[in-house]
């Protein structure tokens, strides 16, 4: 979240670890798209890295939310898919244990529950192929960057 | 009394740690319990050796998600004792004030989104919405206000980015510290509301007790109840405080076959920290407001039972918002001025210890004459709590055996969580399939 005074109805939230390898394909995406921020003036563009939780906080009362992300999807390393949260089921399995643990899917729940979920949530999930500690991508992801690029700011246009 | 009883709370991904409680009872003779970590270990000292001293506190920001503004502190401040860099009074008091925003962040989603469903009976936070949606909604309210202040103090909720060696890159103005102020003050109803929430359920917090050593930060010049400055002792140390660079003499890491992360012991054969550590080794220097929490929970300095670390948490919200409202005054009335902050690279090994809302966090690095890392060591709280879990298991267990497998499992997962763990910090994504 940038400490902004004015926010846009429609944010953009890449997420992800950058110390594992493709994990952090999230963020190396936002802040290549944050690169071209002068043609989405109405857009938000935010690094959310693992911050879990917090998204509940930045999707909130939001008209649109775009949410980049890691996936495990079972599809072939390097793909992208966009999809609608009714689209999946989430096959995580939470042991409540911990803050840490995280599933998006079950923050768009509870913002829905609270009454404040965007109408409209994207989520682009990108299949790994690596999760090991590097902090730069595979050559698969980054070999793909510009294509992620074109297919998120088509959502956003 | 069971004669036969297997528990088996087990959950292992790919990637993400998890923690597991087994039992295992035949014919009434427990012959199997422990509480298993098995995590794959997270080689810290690889991802910053090579690495510029000025960037060390933005890569293991990384490293957590909840707790990146503490893992930045810590890094800072070794940095810093390494380099021999010295800081300002104004940016001291500025990074405690970021210190405090992430203790309320991680604080208030502990209590209301962690600890709240187990007190209200409900699997996690998202039914509580139904069962109990004012309360959701105020712990919602704090976290989101706890964020905020990250915001402006660090310039990022989550990894923050104003952070380096010697000082801050960007102050706040004065206005934003007088806003955020008001916000604190205006916060206080919101907190007492969430105490008398959480007293309304208390009496589910399970009755144990185990008498434990503790183990947190303890700052005498000023006398202060620390998140950040001072050194570490303990219950069974006498009130003594170690320097923050005998920290390998405390935490003594060593290995077990039952969990892939290393454990800790110090006087005793494990030691606890966290939030009712800090409580038990510096209660007497509270704010007013934090000891009137405490009294309305009964929580007073001694407590052994581990389940109120969930209430001394919230004790420390109050002592985090009371706190920092004087704080700014502080800032304020000396007036905040520009600072430049100049360093330099040259050889030398430090350390740093803050602590996280889990509790006592070091780091340690060494650089070489152009300031590159060449050794990094890194112990978190949530590592030095597992062998006290699993002390805390062995005498839990015998005391509930005549309780029904759902309540003796409902009691050992309740234990795990008191504790606030990190044990899957280090990833996050998505795992789905498509349903159309």
């Amino acid at each position: 979240m940038t400490n902004q005074t004015h926010r846009n109805d429609v944010v953009i939230i890449g997420l992800g670890n950058l110390l594992l390898s493709d994990e952090g394909i999230g963020v190396h995406l936002i802040r290549r798209l944050s690169e071209h921020q002068d043609k989405f003036p109405l857009v938000d563009f935010i690094d959310a890295g693992t911050g879990g939780m917090n998204v509940l906080h930045l999707i909130a009362n939001r008209k649109k939310a775009v949410i980049i992300d890691c996936a495990k999807m079972g599809k072939k390393p390097g793909t992208i898919k966009q999809f609608e949260p009714s689209d999946v089921q989430t096959t995580k399995t939470l042991t409540h244990f911990s803050l840490h643990e995280a599933d998006i899917l079950q923050i768009i729940n509870l913002s829905k529950r609270l009454g404040e979920c965007p109408d409209q949530i994207v989520i682009f999930g990108i299949e790994p192929e690596s999760l090991e500690l590097d902090q730069n991508l595979s050559k698969t992801l980054s070999d793909k960057i510009d294509l992620y690029m074109n297919a998120v700011c088509k959502s956003l246009s | 009394m069971h004669n036969n009883l297997d528990i088996n709370v087990h959950h292992i991904t790919r990637v993400e740690g998890h923690g597991n409680i087994v039992v295992n009872i035949k014919n009434g003779k427990i012959e199997k319990l422990q509480w298993q970590v098995p995590e794959a270990p997270r080689f810290f000292e690889a991802m910053v050796r090579g690495h510029s001293y000025q960037d060390i506190q933005t890569i293991v920001s990384r490293i957590c998600g909840i707790c990146s503004i503490t893992h930045s502190l810590a890094a800072t401040k070794a940095v810093e004792a390494a380099l021999g860099i010295k800081v300002s009074e104004q940016a001291d008091k500025l990074r405690i004030l970021m210190h405090y925003s992430e203790q309320l962040q991680s604080h208030t989603l502990h209590v209301g989104y962690l600890a709240a469903p187990d007190f209200f009976g409900t699997p996690s936070v998202v039914p509580l919405v139904a069962r109990a949606a004012d309360a959701v909604k105020t712990i919602v309210k704090a976290h989101r206000i706890a964020n905020n202040w990250s915001d402006l103090i660090a310039g990022r909720t989550t990894h923050p980015v104003t952070l380096i060696p010697g000082g801050l890159t960007r102050i706040p103005t004065e206005k934003q510290l007088r806003q955020l102020q008001q916000t604190l003050k205006d916060a206080v109803p919101d907190l007492k509301k969430i105490a008398e929430v959480v007293l309304s359920v208390a009496g589910n917090i399970p009755k144990f007790e185990r008498p434990t050593e503790y183990v947190s930060l303890k700052q005498t010049t000023p006398p202060t109840y620390t998140f950040y400055h001072g050194g570490v002792t303990s219950n069974d140390n006498k009130g003594a405080a170690l320097p923050i660079e005998k920290w390998h003499d405390v935490a003594n890491e060593y290995m077990v076959e039952q969990s892939t992360a290393k454990w800790t012991k110090w006087h005793r054969d494990a030691y606890a920290v966290g939030a009712l550590a800090r409580f038990n080794n510096n209660a007497d220097l509270l704010s007013p407001m934090a000891k009137d929490a405490a009294k309305m929970f009964g929580l007073q300095k001694g407590c052994c039972n581990p389940y109120m670390n969930t209430v001394a948490q919230l004790v420390e919200c109050f002592h985090i918002v009371e706190t920092s409202i004087d704080l700014i005054d502080q800032l304020l009335t000396r007036g905040l001025r520009p600072e430049k902050v100049v360093s330099s690279p040259k050889a030398g090994k430090g350390a740093g210890c803050v602590e996280a809302p889990r509790g006592i966090l070091f780091h340690e690095y060494e650089f070489d004459k152009n300031g590159k890392c060449v050794a990094a060591d890194i112990c978190i709280p949530t590592n030095q709590n597992h062998a006290n879990i699993q002390k805390d298991f062995e005498k839990l267990l015998p005391e509930i055996l005549d309780q029904s497998e759902k309540d003796i499992r409902l009691k050992l997962e309740m234990l795990v969580r008191a504790y606030d763990p990190c044990i899957s910090c280090s990833t996050h994504f998505l795992d789905v399939h498509f349903v159309r």
